[in-house]
């Protein structure tokens, strides 16, 4: 699980918090998403918890560790992070590129062996990603590199996901795939925290919602809990509407035109 | 390249030498003619225009003799003195030490790409510059400031006959130009003369080892050589300063290695150089680099001292 | 990268090296080589093949070697097929402590790759400090630029050097800086060699973050890199490099460019094997470069520099044409 308590960043020469006292949870077994305007603090939030950058206050926990004093290659084994961008300046076959989420397990000399072979075949039967082993990266579309890289990030073997705006660049299809698969995953034990533009799918996914605001968080908790006017029009700043789909009665969020 | 076969002493040859190099000037003197004999101009007698076209193509005219010269080329400023006008410099680069007597004479600077300022500070009426390429904006300079410049090449032998009598016409002395240049003809003949030896004595000139430089038949040093009876074992080669293979020295195998005092003490410590048959025997010979290096007034003596050097050497008494 | 190819490449290594032991203005056969390699044979020969060629090419795989890991694996850091070692101003700085050793007139032996390593290191140090005060200290762009602007300097300083120096020395520092094996003597490779072994083995270690650092910065800090570290390791060993090259040979552009890339091209992925299959390759370049620079003219010597630009152009056009 990953806990966050009064979290507070500061850039260098920044003359405002990006995260200022944020306090979430993301408990193992559910679909976590963190949500918010631009400029809220959503990225800095994954960006502390990989160690890019340092806390100014507060502390990270996942599961035991402290993000700030955690040996990062032993935190890689437990968790792994799908960026938002990703676009490896050299192509690799998809093999190999998935193989690398495998280093955490591995000092400098120990190479990869079978059991990380398997690690990784397991990994992109899961994310659909099988038929593409011998393809390389440079030469996949949206859809399928955003596969190719979970089943990277599943290789890693941890049980904490990260995933930073993982609809990017994907079509209806392989957006509702991703998240159906994220669920899955969810539902079989791991603690999935998602940081996504995407309200209607979070409403329709995610078991906890957390909404950031100017780096603090003014909401959390089930999606009809947040989902809610009185809520996130002050958060987004724009008029909407709260209604619910016909399909399933999960919340959906209308925004309304201005002029 | 000029490609005069050497003035080997014979007097006819050199009366014709000389009247061809004032030919090639275009000198308009008031009484010379391309084939006169000896020059003719009186220093005493009325000033008359002087035109010479120096080696940038550029046309000097003095009205009168130069009274205040600036010399950039350590050539120049030697020759000056060899024609008694020391007197007159008021200037010279920072390269020009000898005679002694030149260091008296204000230090202006750099020889390549002048201080403009601190040479016409010194109020020249004349300021001679070695004529390369760098130096042709320099030249420009002083002229649209008023003050006579006059470039003269100082690469090689043939070119000293040349500056000499240049600088006659503006220090308005062609008799001791002409005497000076006889001098230093007759010396270097002198040294060519020296009986030559039964086995042929081939030389490596050493300039630099990191990376192998030497000097090739485009340099006066080759020439230096020759003169002095020996040959270089890469005068095949058309520049000046070729970067060579420490093998292919090996290959030619030279039965003397010259080289400067510090650069033959580096030599004999440095294991890659015994492969050198010269080197492995000790055969080096230690040359004062600050007599050789340029084609000036004291080529002769320069071509004497390698020639004893030599000599000294392969035990041939002179 | 297969069996084959790397079969391939130690053949044009062997190849090159031979070459470069039986190729010279002294004509000596392959048996006389092999003899003289062995001690036997008169003092002449051996200390040609021993002391010439043999020392040529062991400075030449040294320099390659060096000089395509190097390359690798700032690349790779990078994230850029046009990073080159001599971006880190470590070849400025080298050529500073050089032309000072030859204005000053220094003439002690091995004293001119010395000065030439110590000035390479001033310049990383000056690197390292810029950036510090730039507050980028691991942030490759700031680096990159830190290195940009100790060469500019270092250039500067060459400059004034040469200018107020006699044509001699002028000559002399140029050839220098143009690139040449030349001077190899095996007191120099002694320590020249430890050095690069040092580095090299390092590089290899740390291998896994070249490779993950390639993926970006965020990809690399989620898979385990502390990226700041690992950053400014790579620079230094990669800078170290360089440096150790550059004391040794002078300045050989275009092979920390072109070498990896022809890695690559040759089949190589992880970075491990790049920056293995770099040094081969480097290796062999540089070899069959100093056997071209000092036989096609002889006896004259080309620059090495000028001889790797003449290969190493036409395959960057011929890559620049595949990717465009």
């Amino acid at each position: 699980m990953i806990r966050v308590s009064q979290a507070v960043v500061r850039y260098p020469g920044a003359s405002i918090n990006a995260l200022d006292g944020a306090t979430f949870e993301a408990l193992p077994g559910r679909l976590t998403a963190v949500v918010g305007p631009n400029g809220s603090g959503k990225s800095t939030a994954v960006r502390a918890l990989i160690g890019q950058v340092a806390l100014t206050g507060g502390s990270m926990r996942v599961g035991d560790t402290d993000v700030a004093t955690a040996d990062r290659r032993q935190l890689a084994r437990t968790m792994s992070v799908v960026t938002q961008r990703e676009e490896p300046a050299f192509p690799l076959s998809v093999r190999d590129y998935v193989m690398l989420g495998r280093y955490p397990h591995h000092g400098a000399w120990s190479a990869l062996g079978p059991a990380d072979a398997a690690a990784a075949e397991g990994a992109m039967q899961r994310t659909g990603a099988l038929p593409l082993g011998d393809r390389r990266t440079d030469a996949l579309s949206g859809g399928e590199w955003q596969r190719v890289r979970l089943a990277r990030a599943l290789a890693q073997g941890g049980e904490v996901l990260i995933l930073d705006e993982p609809g990017t660049f994907l079509d209806m299809a392989h957006e509702m795939a991703a998240f159906e698969l994220l669920d899955e995953l969810a539902r079989e034990g791991r603690t999935i925290l998602l940081v996504s533009h995407q309200l209607n799918l979070v409403a329709r996914f995610a078991a906890h919602i957390v909404v950031l605001h100017h780096g603090r968080v003014v909401a959390a908790g089930a999606p009809n809990d947040v989902m809610r006017g009185d809520v996130l029009e002050p958060v987004y700043e724009w008029p909407l509407v709260i209604a619910r789909d016909p399909a399933v009665g999960a919340p959906f969020l209308v925004p309304l035109r201005r002029r | 390249m000029e490609n005069e076969p050497a003035l080997y002493s014979c007097p006819g040859h050199r009366r014709r030498a000389r009247a061809r190099t004032r030919c090639l000037l275009a000198v308009i003197a008031a009484t010379s003619a391309c084939g006169a004999p000896a020059s003719d101009r009186h220093p005493e007698s009325a000033p008359t225009a002087v035109r010479i076209v120096d080696d940038f193509g550029d046309t000097l005219r003095l009205a009168q003799p130069a009274a205040h010269v600036v010399s950039l080329n350590p050539v120049t400023t030697e020759a000056i003195f060899a024609l008694g006008a020391g007197a007159r410099l008021v200037g010279r680069s920072r390269w020009d030490s000898s005679p002694d007597a030149a260091r008296q004479v204000p230090d202006l600077g750099d020889g390549l790409q002048p201080n403009i300022e601190a040479v016409l500070a010194a109020r020249p009426d004349l300021v001679v510059l070695y004529a390369a390429a760098a130096n042709r904006a320099a030249a420009a300079a002083f002229r649209r400031a008023g003050v006579q410049t006059l470039a003269l090449r100082t690469d090689r032998v043939a070119d000293l006959a040349r500056v000499l009598h240049a600088l006659g016409l503006a220090l308005g002395d062609t008799t001791a130009a002409a005497s000076v240049a006889d001098s230093v003809q007759r010396s270097l003949d002198a040294v060519r003369a020296m009986p030559r030896r039964t086995r042929p004595v081939s030389v490596f000139w050493h300039a630099w080892d990191a990376p192998v430089i030497t000097i090739g038949a485009g340099s006066y040093l080759d020439e230096l050589v020759v003169a002095a009876g020996a040959r270089n074992v890469f005068g095949d080669m058309a520049q000046p300063s070729p970067q060579v293979t420490l093998e292919s020295v090996v290959q030619r195998n030279p039965d003397y290695v010259l080289a400067g005092p510090r650069a033959a003490r580096r030599l004999r410590a440095d294991a890659r150089w015994q492969a050198v048959p010269a080197v492995r025997a000790g055969r080096i010979l230690v040359v004062d680099t600050s007599l050789v290096g340029r084609p000036g007034v004291r080529m002769g003596e320069a071509a004497r001292a390698l020639r004893l050097l030599i000599d000294s050497a392969a035990g041939v008494r002179p | 990268m297969t069996r084959a190819r790397w079969s391939l490449l130690f053949v044009a290594l062997a190849l090159a090296g031979v070459a470069g032991l039986t190729l010279g203005p002294v004509r000596i056969g392959l048996g006389g080589v092999l003899r003289a390699l062995a001690g036997a044979g008169d003092i002449q020969t051996v200390g040609i093949v021993r002391d010439l060629r043999l020392a040529r090419v062991v400075l030449a795989v040294i320099t390659g070697a060096g000089l395509g890991m190097s390359g690798a694996a700032l690349q790779g850091t990078l994230r850029n097929a046009l990073a080159e070692p001599y971006l880190l101003g470590v070849s400025g700085g080298a050529a500073v402590g050089a032309v000072l050793a030859v204005v000053a007139g220094v003439s002690a032996p091995g004293a001119l790759p010395l000065a030439a390593f110590a000035g390479a290191a001033g310049a990383v140090a000056l690197v390292l400090l810029i950036a510090r005060a730039a507050r980028g200290r691991a942030d490759p762009r700031v680096l990159l630029m830190a290195g940009v602007v100790v060469g500019a300097f270092a250039n500067a300083a060459i400059m004034v050097l040469l200018a107020g120096a006699g044509e001699g020395t002028v000559r002399n520092a140029l050839w220098w800086m143009m690139g040449s094996v030349s001077g190899a003597d095996w007191r120099t490779i002694g320590w020249l060699s430890v050095y690069a072994t040092a580095a090299g083995v390092a590089l290899v270690a740390v291998a896994r973050d070249v490779d993950l650092l390639a993926l970006g910065e965020d990809a690399a800090a989620g898979l385990g890199v502390r990226v700041a570290d690992a950053t400014r390791r790579i620079f230094l060993l990669a800078a170290l490099l360089a440096a150790i090259t550059v004391a040794g040979a002078g300045l050989v552009g275009f092979v920390g460019l072109v070498v990896p890339a022809l890695a690559r091209a040759l089949g190589a992925r992880r970075a491990r094997e790049v920056l293995l299959a770099s040094a081969v390759v480097g290796a062999a370049l540089v070899v069959g470069a100093d056997v071209v620079a000092r036989t096609v003219r002889a006896p004259a010597e080309l620059p090495l520099g000028a001889v790797t630009a003449i290969v190493g152009v036409p395959f960057f056009l011929m890559r620049l044409r595949r990717t465009a």
